[in-house]
Parts: C-alpha cells; structure tokens; sequence
C-alpha cells in the first residue's frame, strides 16, 4: 500500500480517432436554413393557442389515496427465488421504487441491483397484453374452452402431464400446481433451473440422507473458505449472505474483530474481488485443494477419514498452494463451529467433500442448518436429473401435455436441439411467460401471468420465513395469475387471493401464538410483508461418511487436461431471463466494468501466449459447441482456462436485449446427475477484433493512494495512516460558505462496499437516469450518477481487488462551480451543489474542470416516447432534456420532503430520518448519509473514525462525501 | 404538400408571425400564462361557493395541507351536498352522469408550473400562507382565471422577504419579516424547488 500502485485498466487503449461526438449527417448549408424556417412555423404555429392541459381527479377517491403523497406496501420481491423483503413506493397508484423491507428477517433492508431494475419490468411494454393461442391474440374465454376441452380429452386417456417452472418459492403456488397435477394419471412438476445448484442438495442427501440446502450463517462465522463460490455475487440469497458476511466484517463503533475469507478460484468473482486471500487455481487444482484441505483438516482433527483422502496427495500443487492450505487448516481448527466452507461447483462429488469439512468443522448446527422440516417433497426443488428425463420423454412421445412458467429451456437448455425436436412431439404446450420468448414462441398457448407488483403471491425463502406479495398496481396488461388459470383448469373458478388467504389460514396462523383471529394475523402479515414462524423444530440429521470416500475416490479420478471454459452468471444478467430489461443490460460488470455484453475473460499470461489483445475475437469449441467471442483479459484469471457469461445471446428478448453477446448454454454438461458448468474447450485466434463497451477507460489514477487499506493487524495496532494521508494544511483562495441549519454529509466504508452494484441501479431507478445504449457507452456517456471504480493491487497473478463507489462530493470549494458561465451549478446554504437544470446550456466547463468526473451530460434528448415506460420516471425528479449537464445531488428530492415533513409537523429533522436512494438499500450498509451541523448524528460520528479520509484531499476541494479505508484481514507478509 | 409549397408556407407563417409578435400589446413571454381562463367541462363557479357561501377552500382541496398538489375533489365530493341541493341544475347533472358513468371530469388545468419547478401546496399553506396570496381572489371568480404570471420572480421575492415565520398568540404563524421566532425559513436555495 505504502507506495503500491493501483491500476485500473490492463492495457491503455489508443482513443480512437473515428469517434466523434455527433453522428455525422448529410446536412448543407441550404437545408440546414430551410429546416430553421420549418422549426420558426412550427414555433409560431403552436404558441397561438396556450397549451392545454387537463387535471383529471378520481370519480371516487380511495381513501388511503392522497395525490403527490407516495404510498409504501411492503411487499417481495420477485426478481428472482431468493424472495427478498421490498417496500413498493407507489406515487399516483404506480408504483415507481423497490426499496428493501428493514423488517424482513432475512433480506433486512437489503435490495440487490435486479430487484431495483424490475419497476422497468412492470412497465416493458413488449410484456404480452392477452393470451394467444399459437401467436395470435385472443380472449380468456377462448383460450380456457380449448385448453379444458383438451385436457379433459388427456384426463380420459390417461396421458402424461409436466408443469416446467424454475424454482417455486410460493408454498401455496406448489400446492396448487400438485392439485392441478392429481388430476391426471401421470403428472408430475418438474423444476428446472438453467444455472442449477442441486449438487448442494444431492450431496446433502448423500452424506446427511435429506435433500435440502443448508441455511448459512455468516454472521456467526469466524472463517469462510470459498473455493469458487459466489456467494456474495450470483449464486444463492446473495442480499442475505452480503448483509451477514458485512455485519462479521464490520469495524466500525470500535470493533475489532471481523472475519476472515479465503477464496481459491479460477476466475475472478465478485466474492473472490473481496476476499482477503485469494489464491488463483485452475479448476483441476481446486478440487485437489479442496480434497488436501479435508485431508489436513481430519488429520488436525485426529478424525477418521476416508482411505481416499487419507492418501490424497496432489502431485499438481504447488509448494505455495500446500502451505497455505495447511495453515487455513489449522484455522479451520482453531475455529471449530465457527468457519464455512462452500464451493461453487454443481458436481455433488465435490459438495459431498465440503459437506465433509463442514461437519469435521463442527459447522452444522452453529454455522450452517440442515432443516429437515422443509421436507424435499415440499421445497420445491428437483433434481436436474428430471429435467433431463422429461426431454427424453417428450422425445419419445409420451408426453401430453406441458405448462410452462418462468422457464425458457429453449434458450437455456444445453441441448437445444434435442429440446426443440422433442417439443414438437408434445401434443398440447401452454406457456405462462409474460414475453414471447424463445420457448413460449413454440407454445400452442400463452396464458400470460402478470407482473409480481400486480399480483398477490407468498414465499418461503427459508423454513421459518414466509413472505408475502401484495399487487400494487391494478393489471396493466390482459394477464391472469397462472395459479388461477390452473385452478380454473382444475375446475375451480376462484381468485388466488383466496386461495392465499385459505392456505395460510390452513398452515401459517397455528405456527404462532400472538395473534387470536386470523384476521388480525393477515391484517399484521400484509401489514409488515413477512411472517416469521414461532415454532420450528430442527434437527441435525447424522453424518454419514461413507459417501465422502466414494466422492473422493471419484474426484481423483478426474483429470482434466487442457483448456478449461468455466461458465458463470454475470450479477446483473444471472440466468439471462432478464435480458431484456435495459437498466441491467447497462450495468458495468463489477470487476470487467463491461456493460451490454459477454466475453471470455482471459488471464494476461494466456494472453500472452496467444497474443491475443482485447477485443480480439477468439473461437472456444469443444464437441458440443463452437462460438466466437471477444476477448477480455482479466488479472487473477487462471492461465489453464477461459471463463464466459452465461445469460447471453438471447434471441428473442425484445428491443433491447436480443443478439447481446453470445449464447453458451450448449457449453453445459450432463454429468454426475447434474449439470455441470465447466468443460473443456479449444480456443483459436480469429482475424476479427470487437470493441468492448467499457465504462472504466477513463481517468486512470496514477498511483495516488486513491483507494487506502489497511491491514487488521496495523489497524489493531493503530498504524493506519502511514505515507498514505496528505500532511500540509492547504490553503484556499476561497471564502468559507456560510452554511445554515443543515450540512449534508456522507460517509462510505470500503470495507463494507462489496461492488454489488445496488447503489447504481437504486440511484438509476429513482433520480430518472436514462439509459444511453451500447454505442454511446463506447462514446463514454454513460449516464449511471454512481461510478463504483473498481482497483487492482498486486501483480496479474495475485490480484487483490478493491472497490470505491464514486458519486458528486458536493465539494465546499468545489471546482465546478466556479467555472459555470451561466451560474448552472452554485453552492446551496446546506452544503450541496446544485445542479439547476433549466439554467444550464451545456457549456460542460463543469464536467471538464470535475476532479472526481462525477459529471454525466445528455449528449441527446434520450427517449422518453414510450407511455408505458414513462410510467416508471419519478415524478419528483426533472427529465432532463438534451443539452443538460447533471449529477448527484445526494437525492435532493428526498431531503425536501423530509425537510417539509418535519417543518409542517413543526420538529427538527431526525438523524437517518433521510436516506438516499443509494444508501438505503444498499446490502452492506456501506454508505451513511446524515447533517454534519447536528454533532450526535451517524455520519459526524463516523467522520472522526480513525479511518476516515478523503479522495484526493491535495486539491483541497474540501468534499462531503468521505471513506472509511477498506481493512484486510491478512498476516501482513501477504497484503 | 411538395417541399416548395411547405417552404412557402412556413415562410408566409413566420413573417406573419413576426408582425404580430413584434406588437407591444400582444407580445409575451414565453410561457407566461397570466390571465389564462379557459372554459371548463362544468360551469363551476368559485364566487359561489368560496365567496357567497364561505366554504373553505380545504374543503375541496383537500390535500393543500398534506401533499405537494392541492387536489382536484373527486366528482363523488360535490355530491356530498349535491344529492340533495340543486339536483336538477344541468351542470350537476354533468356531475351525477359523470359517477353513474364512471368517468372522471376532465377539469382544464389554470395554473401549470414548468416541469423543472417543484412547489409544495403543503409546506406554503402550513406556515400560514393564504391561497389568495398567489390565486389571487378567487372567491370573487366566476369562473378561474390565472391571476398572477407565477414566474420566479413572484416566488422569489417572497422567498426573499419573508425569510422567518413567527407564530402568533394561538400558536398559528403569522408571516412576517423580523427574524425573530421559530425557524421556518422560506430557503433561496435552487434546489428548494429545482431537482
């Protein structure tokens, strides 16, 4: 650190010459005038009458109904099954805001970046509008006649009927999905995730004889070994697992202890970026890792192991790898019942080893639970065995029918073309998706099911948690709930709020004791969004050791020789069933900072070899597959393998998210009972080059101590500043602003930031920033108001990773300001610099003379034309037309209304009464926002932390936002 | 309509256009709305029922002292008392038609702030500001006018002078200049109203 540099980007690109600012347009002189004397008509014409606008109340007010006040409905979100608590804003009956529910017990305030990017979701006007039958429009009457008609026909005959979903969070949705089934003679409802993780649940019934997924608990732990698991990243409830995992790590108010995570992987993750080791294998070398790991640690232990491990000793690691091995064991040791162990592979040969360690660790019970309770007829969880199965029997004729919901295999099967055949011989196929996607433009039927902010639902995230899904909005769209539409097909013609309300009634409202009528019980769960189940009886099943001996066996056995391709979900696109939701499409990639696309990333060494640069297209093929791919060279990326996002290449997402990259779904195997997510590939050199739309070419911050870290042991020890601070006192040219009542400040602890992102969709979603598209983004315009800057450390083998949100530090002696010709920006009487939108004419001084480049200009007047997607803008904040300079302005709109607020209730304004969009649902809280005038608050606290300091504090620009240095938890010889 | 025709045509509109506007009597900003008092779906008038019989103005709109906007009543709120009085008057028909149909009135909007402007009817009407103060006397109107131009300068220069707010002997505030008493200062900050 002392004197470490940081970088940023692998190779400094050359600018390219042929960008330029405007599209070029055949314009003369000649047209140019005659166009002027059209806009003059135009300008006459329309200022002879003034503009009419209407006001058009309610017939009937709704009473909790006040216009221009937001309601808040705590509600679940449904982006994807880790079902977390969101509190819906509903201004004007849209609701335009998720923001995490700080009562939901596991979520706990915590949104991720998907969850905020769904409101688009709610208004994409390509959702379909009625159902269709085959591709054409049609009405529900018709649909229901023939769908009953046939599958009356298929309940005399006795056929074979499969409901396909992804995984069904909704207890009340599964029954009704087995009581639509028991209708027939042979129906079955088959859960298909394209990014599986059922290996965890298989090696749990291997080694403990029940199919379930452990609950961690980070929060308790002391140690976490990942060898490539996500876990903060794509992979399980990584809002949950984030607010743990920060909450263990976090050194404010006088802690001193945090947890430690090692990470072995090939690529680099988001959860490997943050770890404070990290130890760069190939994927052969983290199964040989993981089986001396189990070695060392049975053998520390003095417990028995299996002859397989026993003997384990792996020719292929090296001298380095073995000795850091056999210290995180004598860790796991010192830790015993407070460590987790985890792996990120879906072969549940490897799981049955973790398991392994983990119950060597004495893990399960303290760090991890095994629920029993949430029986595996229950969960809603198959195995991908199944899926596998029903293609087979769909190929060979024997299946009637197919209702499909939120599962598109004709996109991510990876037999696409043993899927499509095998489609066609199924007689009757009705799908629930809400898009024409790729599997629902082969369906006879599309009943579709509605947005999940217009529908009611339940969840059960976790055995004790049920979580409840309220409609915030009436249906926009023709849409049915697919659980009525089963229903109605089971000859029950009811709305599923009723059926909800039965089930919980039936199931939920004995598991506690507080409340006497059911009423009341429904009134408070709706009211709070969740329910937490009193009474839960668990029970640590027995390990059973066998297993792990025949796990080892197989795992020495595999040898994989060559290139290895490790195909992996991306934190914003995941399994690619949001690919058409722009805001997601848009978001750099935490680490490659990469937006609207995918790519294999490489290590320099690889790249080396075979001189590839990036953005030079490569062909990966094996006997499955062939794609061409550009490029991305990644520090940290092991040299034997290539790694691509899954989650691309969809071909039919709409507008905006069809032919994004490239599909590598055929990549996937079969294997083991599972599929498995890495194979072996070859890799050739093509002549074509892409240029890759990256949000992190500009500004390079020459080896400044940009981003400070520590390590615990110095921090301990109260060396925390050293060479890094700047020790002259500045001097300012400036007078000192007068400030008043209030000074807004902001904290943001690099400890706690894991660059997840939230922040940046949050701040997308609220302050109407719009999204610019590839091409401009390759013009570096995007408009996102927070940069989450992300550093390497180290050499391109070792690379550590820190991350550093940027946003406007609404500097007191801020630069912008004094450069404005038309006083556009000027300094408010509480510390912010303000953007004045209708006084700016764009002259971009600011945004030029910016030391932190917190400035986004409108380059053109982004579209705002489609009605149904302008009603997702926040009606508090301006759309900024083209020509316009803006920025963060710590969510003004938010400190007005809470100003107001406290002045008509004649109080003072309450310390972290104000959130900004960015900081309240932020996982980690690692952003604190609060009035520097109040001497009690939060942030004026944490501002006299020992580890504070500020960006770039030479220039003296005196800003408010500050850091709290980032703290790795390291022996020192390896920081 | 060929390119040479629209050419001419917007040439005679512009010229046109420019004599007319250059005439001090019909020239105005761009923007400025003041005067504006267009006919309404519903021949309401605000003298009768603000003036002649003294109902407040929180009445209708109701939430002035909540929420940003002051409101537009539900048709359902002037049958509160139309059930029973004035039954037959056509414009009240209008009103009934309008609840058995379920159709909302399409009201003309007088007063239309830029979309950069933010105000809050809420924090003005809470520290004691009358509505005539920028409506002008609209109890006196048959029909609404516009009576101010409601440009920045009116807001402003109120924003300027009454800096502070005191409170009266019922605990009401009272407007005035001297900083003396609680603090509710009317702010000059841009953002105040431009975010």
């Amino acid at each position: 650190m002392n004197g470490e540099k940081l970088w940023k980007i692998i190779q400094h690109q050359d600018a390219d010459d042929n960008r330029r600012e405007m599209p070029r347009a055949a314009l003369s002189r000649r047209t140019f005038i005659e166009l002027i004397g059209f806009s003059a008509a135009s300008l006459i014409l329309s200022s002879c009458r003034p503009p009419q606008q209407k006001i058009i109340p309610f017939v009937h007010q709704p009473v909790e109904m006040t216009p221009g006040l937001a309601n808040w409905y705590a509600s679940t979100c449904g982006g994807c099954s880790s079902a977390c608590g969101a509190l819906v804003k509903v201004r004007d009956g849209r609701p335009i805001k998720l923001e995490g529910n700080p009562e939901h017990p596991l979520s706990n305030g915590g949104l991720c970046a998907i969850a905020h990017a769904m409101v688009f979701n709610l208004y994409d006007s390509e959702r379909l509008r009625q159902p269709l039958v085959g591709s054409k429009p049609s009405t529900w009457n018709e649909v229901d006649a023939q769908i009953t008609g046939k599958l009356d026909a298929i309940k005399k005959s006795g056929g074979k009927v499969r409901v396909l979903t992804s995984t069904i969070v909704s207890p009340t949705s599964r029954e009704i999905i087995a009581r639509f089934l028991s209708q027939f003679a042979d129906g079955r409802h088959i859960i298909y995730e394209a990014v599986s993780n059922a290996a965890i649940r298989q090696s749990h019934l291997r080694t403990h004889k029940t199919a379930t997924s452990p609950v961690y608990n980070f929060e308790k732990a002391k140690l976490v070994i990942s060898f490539g698991a996500d876990f903060l990243g794509a992979q399980g409830s990584s809002v949950q697992s984030a607010k743990e995992y920060a909450r263990a790590r976090n050194l404010r108010d006088e802690s001193r202890e945090m947890l430690r995570h090692v990470q072995f992987e090939s690529r680099m993750s988001l959860t490997g970026s943050n770890a404070d080791a990290r130890y760069r294998v190939s994927p052969q070398e983290e199964i040989d890792a993981l089986l001396l790991l189990a070695r060392l640690v049975a053998e520390k232990k003095g417990s028995a192991a299996p002859a397989a491990i026993q003997s384990f000793d792996p020719p292929r690691l090296g001298a380095r790898l073995r000795e850091a091995i056999a210290a995180i064991a004598g860790e796991i040791v010192k830790h015993t019942g407070k460590s987790i162990i985890l792996s990120g592979s879906n072969d549940s040969d490897v799981q049955a080893v973790v398991n392994f360690i983990n119950h060597l660790a004495g893990n399960y019970g303290n760090t991890l639970h095994l629920d029993i309770t949430s029986s595996p007829e229950g969960s809603g969880q198959s195995g991908d065995a199944e899926m596998v199965r029903l293609v087979e029997e769909m190929k060979q004729g024997q299946i009637a029918a197919l209702l499909i919901f939120s599962a598109n295999p004709v996109y991510d099967y990876f037999n696409r073309d043993e899927l499509t055949s095998a489609l066609a011989r199924v007689p009757l196929k009705i799908s629930f998706n809400s898009h024409t996607d790729e599997t629902t433009a082969l369906a006879d039927f599309t009943c579709p099911h509605p947005h999940f902010l217009e529908t009611w639902d339940d969840a059960q995230p976790s055995p004790r948690v049920f979580s409840l899904n309220q409609p915030t909005i009436a249906p926009l769209f023709e849409t049915r709930p697919y659980q009525e539409s089963l229903l109605l097909w089971s000859g029950e013609r009811r709305a599923y709020y009723d059926v909800l309300r039965d089930n919980w009634k039936a199931r939920l409202f004995p598991l506690q004791k507080k409340w006497a009528t059911f009423d009341e019980f429904w009134d408070q769960s709706l009211h709070d969004g969740v329910f937490v189940a009193e009474t839960v009886t668990t029970v640590e099943p027995a390990f059973i050791v066998d297993e792990v001996g025949r796990a080892a066996e197989a795992l020495k056995s595999r040898n994989a020789e060559g290139l290895s391709l490790i195909l992996y979900e991306k934190i914003s696109m995941r399994d690619g069933r949001h690919a058409s939701n722009p805001w997601l499409q848009e978001m750099p990639d935490p680490i490659t900072k990469v937006t609207w696309d995918n790519y294999a990333t490489v290590s320099p060494g690889l790249a080396r070899e075979l001189q590839l640069e990036e953005g030079r297209v490569i062909r990966l093929s094996n006997a499955s597959a062939s794609i061409e791919i550009p490029v991305f060279i990644q520090p940290g990326q092991d040299d034997s393998s290539v790694a691509v996002a899954l989650g691309y290449g969809r071909t039919k997402a709409g507008r905006g998210g069809s032919a994004v990259g490239v599909n590598v779904y055929p990549f996937v195997r079969f294997e083991n009972g599972t599929f498995q997510y890495t194979s072996g590939v070859r890799i050739e050199k093509t002549a074509n080059k892409i240029e890759l739309a990256m949000t992190q070419r500009h500004a390079t911050l020459d080896g400044r101590p940009i981003v400070r870290e520590i390590t615990l042991a110095d921090y301990i020890e109260g060396r925390i500043d050293e060479g890094q601070s700047h020790t002259s006192e500045p001097r300012s040219i400036w007078k000192d602003h007068p400030y008043g009542d209030h000074k807004w400040a902001m904290v943001v602890d690099l400890n706690s930031c894991i660059g997840c992102s939230a922040c940046l969709l949050s701040c997308q979603a609220e302050n109407n920033v719009p999204v610019v598209g590839r091409e401009e983004v390759l013009r570096q315009r995007e408009m996102h108001w927070i940069r989450l800057d992300r550093y390497y450390k180290g050499d391109d083998e070792n690379t550590a990773v820190v991350y550093q949100p940027v946003m406007c530090f609404q500097c007191d002696n801020a630069s912008c300001e004094s450069v404005c010709p038309v006083l556009a920006t000027v300094h408010s009487s509480e510390g912010l610099n303000m953007q004045v939108y209708n006084r700016c004419v764009g002259t971009r001084y600011c945004a030029n003379n910016c030391a932190y480049k917190v400035r986004r200009f409108n380059w053109f007047e982004y579209p705002h034309t489609d009605p149904t997607a302008n009603l997702a803008l926040n009606p508090d904040v301006t759309v900024r037309t083209r020509g316009v300079m803006e920025k963060c302005t710590f969510c003004i709109q938010r400190i007005e209304e809470v100003k107001i607020l406290a002045r008509n209730e004649g109080r003072e304004i309450r310390d972290k009464e104000i959130q900004t969009a960015c900081q309240q649902s932020c996982p980690t809280q690692a952003i604190f926002f609060g009035d520097m005038a109040d001497a009690e608050s939060r942030v004026n606290k944490l501002k006299h932390d020992e580890r504070d300091y500020i960006l770039l504090e030479e220039l003296n620009l005196r800003p408010q936002i500050s850091y709290l240095a980032k703290v790795r938890n390291s022996p020192r010889e390896e920081a | 309509m060929n390119l040479k025709t629209a050419k001419i045509i917007s040439l005679l509109i512009t010229m046109t256009g420019a004599i007319v506007l250059y005439q001090g009597a019909t020239f105005s900003w761009l923007g400025d709305q003041q005067g504006y008092e267009p006919q309404q779906p519903i021949a309401f008038s605000h003298k009768l029922h603000a003036g002649d019989n003294q109902i407040a103005c929180l009445y209708c709109h109701s939430s002035a002292d909540k929420s940003r906007v002051a409101g537009i009543p539900a048709a359902s709120v002037c049958m509160n008392c139309h059930s029973q009085i004035k039954k037959d008057s056509v414009e009240i028909q209008k009103i009934a038609q309008s609840i058995s149909d379920n159709r909302p009135i399409e009201w003309v909007r007088v007063h239309d702030l830029p979309d950069h402007a933010v105000f809050n009817h809420s924090r003005h009407v809470t520290a004691g500001l009358k509505c005539q103060q920028c409506h002008g006397p609209v109890e006196t109107m048959e029909r609404v006018y516009q009576f101010d131009s409601q440009f920045m300068g009116t807001c402003v220069s109120c924003h300027r002078t009454h800096r502070e707010v005191t409170l009266d002997e019922s605990g009401k505030p009272l407007i005035t200049s001297e900083s003396t008493a609680k603090k509710l200062m009317a702010s000059t900050d841009c953002s105040v109203c431009h975010h």
